[in-house]
């Protein structure tokens, strides 16, 4: 490792001033708003808040419908990532289960609200294929449906994960051992993804906790605590203080909840250094979950399908004639096209400055000496913690007086603070594996420090920086919760214009945008992989 | 010439090297020789200048090195695991230094210094597809070229499978013949320091056991810790050969 330098502690200094602005302050002044009154400081917020029926039963529904969307998610993920996994089903079904799984996360979560509408409605295309109204899609089922969509894919991702690190040999030995299905089960299965399990269910539940855009789609009559929220700041009589609380009350479940991934994160069982083998033949196994999961992708799938067909209907479900027109409309209409502009402005932006941060942040931590450069892991640990709404929220409070306001500036500042953690972590997962003794072969070749971070570990890092690039994008470019209360009508983005064009009913704009953002992800996500690929091709 | 003196070196408290006092002559290869943790790679990092020490000096050519920084020392080092960088060609790698150094070394010793090594077939390949001896002698180039005023290898030989040791071996004494160079190098393997250097300095706890040539060594063992860990790992060695060959070979 490199001696501790000048242009390190001018780095390091940079990075902890714009956390300090941009993410200590703005949550220090949200705490002190929700304690202030009329009368100074005390609790009367709260008190009043306690005893405001609405705000309880939103919460306790909030609680009720995360709850049961983080069981059947974890059930849900669980079953892919097993099929993928642990069953010899024909590998392009695998392909197709770990691709399509991906799609939801390039589309805005208030996209899926409106997807589901068209669907399940009264009119809905899936409403239509069954012959009858399944359910009532408004409230609670709507929900459930919207935020199991919403947070199968990351409880996926963490599940399939884990199973890397199982050791596969361990079924054969249990069956060599005598033990029946469910006990092999069990002990080989199940007991080493347990903490993982339960990761998954806490994670769906932040998650879902935590949204804005599919209660604010779907959610009809049913008050979560997000869109209580959103009402109390944007409402007709906006009440700062008391947004103040729920924010707090919104955190609270939140802090908890990565306070308990962490522990788990402990649990995790971590096998020696073990080989691949192949698995047992198990005809049924493989039969049922190529079925199960099957039916779990195109059924996610299919609530999407309409996004795709709709707009290109003259007036679905009435008209059902094949037309361009929508598209056109939307195109010829320059606000729309400006908004477009912005969300792309600002996504490619976010990307581009966030991904310095969260590179910089984790250059230091991981292949320098510096003192406390650990702060920035606790920082990341809060970044992870704070939901998008609140932290929107909490500069709302800090810069309502400021230049700031109403700046493309701001959004693209909460951004990078709001997804932080994932670009930081891969980052400095990457550059921690690095030969460490580079900086000082660099130096006595002749390099300064910040040459060797160009000519050497940068390009050796390339394929973590595309993948961070991707990340920062496609999340801006979907992030409703995070940034809704820091829009304004000139700084209007795709993702909170479609909330907008709810009031109008103007559902084919709605799906024209969406379309819109997920051919744009769905590009960037195609060049980065493509640019991946060529940087580990010529690597090895 | 390099002197070290009353070199000594604390970790939290624990002793790694206690007042340590050597002279390496211009062109010699010495062998810092110990088990681990005895502190020869700390030594090795002082020297280098990557770890600063807590007392004492370092002397080259009546210069005090002490307090000079690892970049303006003029020493240099191949790595255990070499250090390559595995985003540029073997020759990419051997010219990297030259683009902060212009004009160090001519096109035509540039040549030399590639042939010297054996390198001219392997210029154009990726680090990932080079062997172990090949890596080895790249990293040898690269660091050559630049003209060191000390070369310090560490653990140059531990990557190495059986018969690419041994011709390494004789490239690292050829290096210091043909260019006058002082090598220090680091390793835990009695035969192989024995073997390799003009002397060897045996640490042990952060002391010096025993400092001078392969045969004063042998002959003159100066404490039991000499005689115990070094020399008789030595003739274990030597009897095993015997067995499989029989004594007449002797």
């Amino acid at each position: 490792m490199p001696k501790a330098k000048t242009e390190m502690r001018i780095i390091f200094l940079s990075i902890l001033i714009v956390f300090a602005v941009f993410l200590l302050f703005p949550l220090g002044t949200l705490f002190v708003r929700s304690f202030e009154t009329n009368q100074g400081l005390g609790i009367s917020n709260y008190l009043s808040i306690l005893s405001h029926k609405d705000l309880i039963e939103a919460f306790g529904n909030s609680i009720k419908v995360s709850s049961i969307t983080a069981v059947i998610t974890t059930i849900l993920a669980f079953a892919l990532a097993y099929a993928v996994n642990c069953t010899r089903i024909y590998r392009p079904i695998k392909t197709v289960i770990k691709t399509g799984i991906l799609i939801p996360m390039l589309l805005p979560t208030i996209t899926y609200g409106f997807a589901i509408m068209y669907s399940f409605g009264n009119q809905g295309l899936l409403t239509k294929i069954f012959g009858q109204s399944l359910f009532d899609i408004y409230g609670l089922n709507g929900l459930l449906i919207g935020y199991v969509i919403y947070t199968l894919p990351a409880a996926f991702l963490l599940i399939n994960n884990s199973f890397k690190y199982i050791d596969k040999k361990f079924i054969i030995v249990s069956k060599l051992m005598g033990d029946g299905s469910l006990r092999s089960f069990m002990n080989t299965i199940v007991r080493p993804l347990w903490a993982t399990l339960g990761g998954a269910f806490v994670l769906s539940f932040i998650l879902s906790f935590t949204d804005f855009g599919i209660p604010a789609s779907v959610g009809g009559t049913y008050a979560v605590v997000a869109t209580q929220l959103y009402q109390v700041m944007l409402g007709s009589i906006p009440d700062f203080n008391q947004g103040a609380v729920i924010a707090i009350l919104m955190l609270l479940p939140a802090v908890f909840g990565v306070l308990l991934l962490n522990y788990l994160e402990k649990l995790n069982f971590h096998y020696d250094k073990f080989s691949a083998i192949e698995l047992m033949q198990h005809k049924g196994r493989d039969i049922s979950f190529g079925i199960i999961s099957s039916a779990i992708i195109v059924a996610m799938l299919s609530v999407f399908a309409i996004m795709f067909i709709a707009p290109f209907l003259a007036s679905y479900p009435y008209d059902i004639t094949f037309t361009f027109k929508h598209v056109m409309d939307i195109f010829q209409s320059s606000d729309l096209v400006n908004v477009y502009k912005n969300s792309v402005i600002v996504a490619a932006l976010t990307a581009v400055l966030g991904t310095l941060v969260a590179y910089g942040s984790a250059i230091l931590n991981a292949r320098t000496p510096l003192r406390g450069k650990s702060t920035i892991d606790s920082i990341s640990m809060i970044t992870n913690t704070v939901p998008g709404m609140v932290l929107g929220l909490s500069y709302l409070l800090l810069f309502n007086g400021s230049s700031l306001k109403g700046t493309f500036i701001i959004i693209i500042l909460c951004n990078i603070v709001h997804f932080f953690t994932t670009p930081y972590l891969m980052a400095k997962n990457s550059l921690s594996k690095m030969n460490p003794s580079w900086e000082t072969t660099g130096e006595l070749l002749g390099d300064s420090w910040l040459k060797t971070i160009y000519r050497v570990i940068l390009p050796n890092s390339a394929s973590t920086v595309i993948e961070m690039i991707s990340y920062y994008f496609i999340n801006s470019m979907v992030t409703v919760s995070g940034i809704i209360f820091l829009v304004t009508a000139q700084t209007s983005l795709v993702a909170t214009e479609i909330k907008q064009l709810q009031h109008f009913a103007k559902f084919n704009e709605i799906f024209v945008l969406s379309l819109l953002i997920f051919f744009t992800n769905l590009l960037i996500k195609i060049l980065c992989d493509y640019f991946q690929k060529r940087q580990s091709i010529n690597h090895s | 010439m390099l002197k070290l003196q009353n070199v000594s070196k604390q970790f939290d408290r624990k002793v790694v090297l206690d007042d340590i006092n050597v002279e390496i002559k211009a062109g010699e290869i010495v062998s810092l020789l110990g088990p681990s943790g005895s502190g020869k790679t700390t030594l090795l990092n002082i020297i280098l200048g990557l770890t600063q020490l807590d007392h004492g000096k370092i002397i080259f050519n009546d210069m005090d090195m002490s307090h000079v920084s690892m970049k303006n020392r003029g020493f240099n080092i191949v790595f255990q695991d070499y250090a390559l960088f595995p985003h540029l060609s073997a020759y990419e790698n051997i010219v990297y230094g030259l683009r902060n150094k212009k004009g160090l070394v001519s096109e035509k010793e540039l040549q030399e210094y590639i042939e010297f090594l054996e390198l001219k077939p392997h210029l154009t390949k990726k680090i990932g597809e080079l062997s172990g001896g090949q890596k080895q002698r790249v990293a040898l180039a690269r660091t050559l070229v630049m003209k060191p005023k000390i070369l310090l290898l560490d653990e140059p030989l531990s990557a190495l499978d059986g018969v690419i040791k041994e011709s390494i071996k004789q490239r690292i004494q050829s290096i210091a013949r043909e260019y006058k160079l002082t090598m220090i190098i680091v390793t835990h393997d009695p035969e192989e320091a024995l073997t390799l250097s003009d002397k060897i300095l045996i640490i042990n706890q952060g002391n010096i056991s025993q400092f001078g040539t392969p045969q004063e060594i042998i002959n003159q063992p100066k404490n039991d810790f000499v005689e115990e860990f070094i020399l008789k790992q030595l003739q274990i060695k030597r009897q095993n050969i015997y067995n499989l060959f029989g004594e007449q070979h002797a």
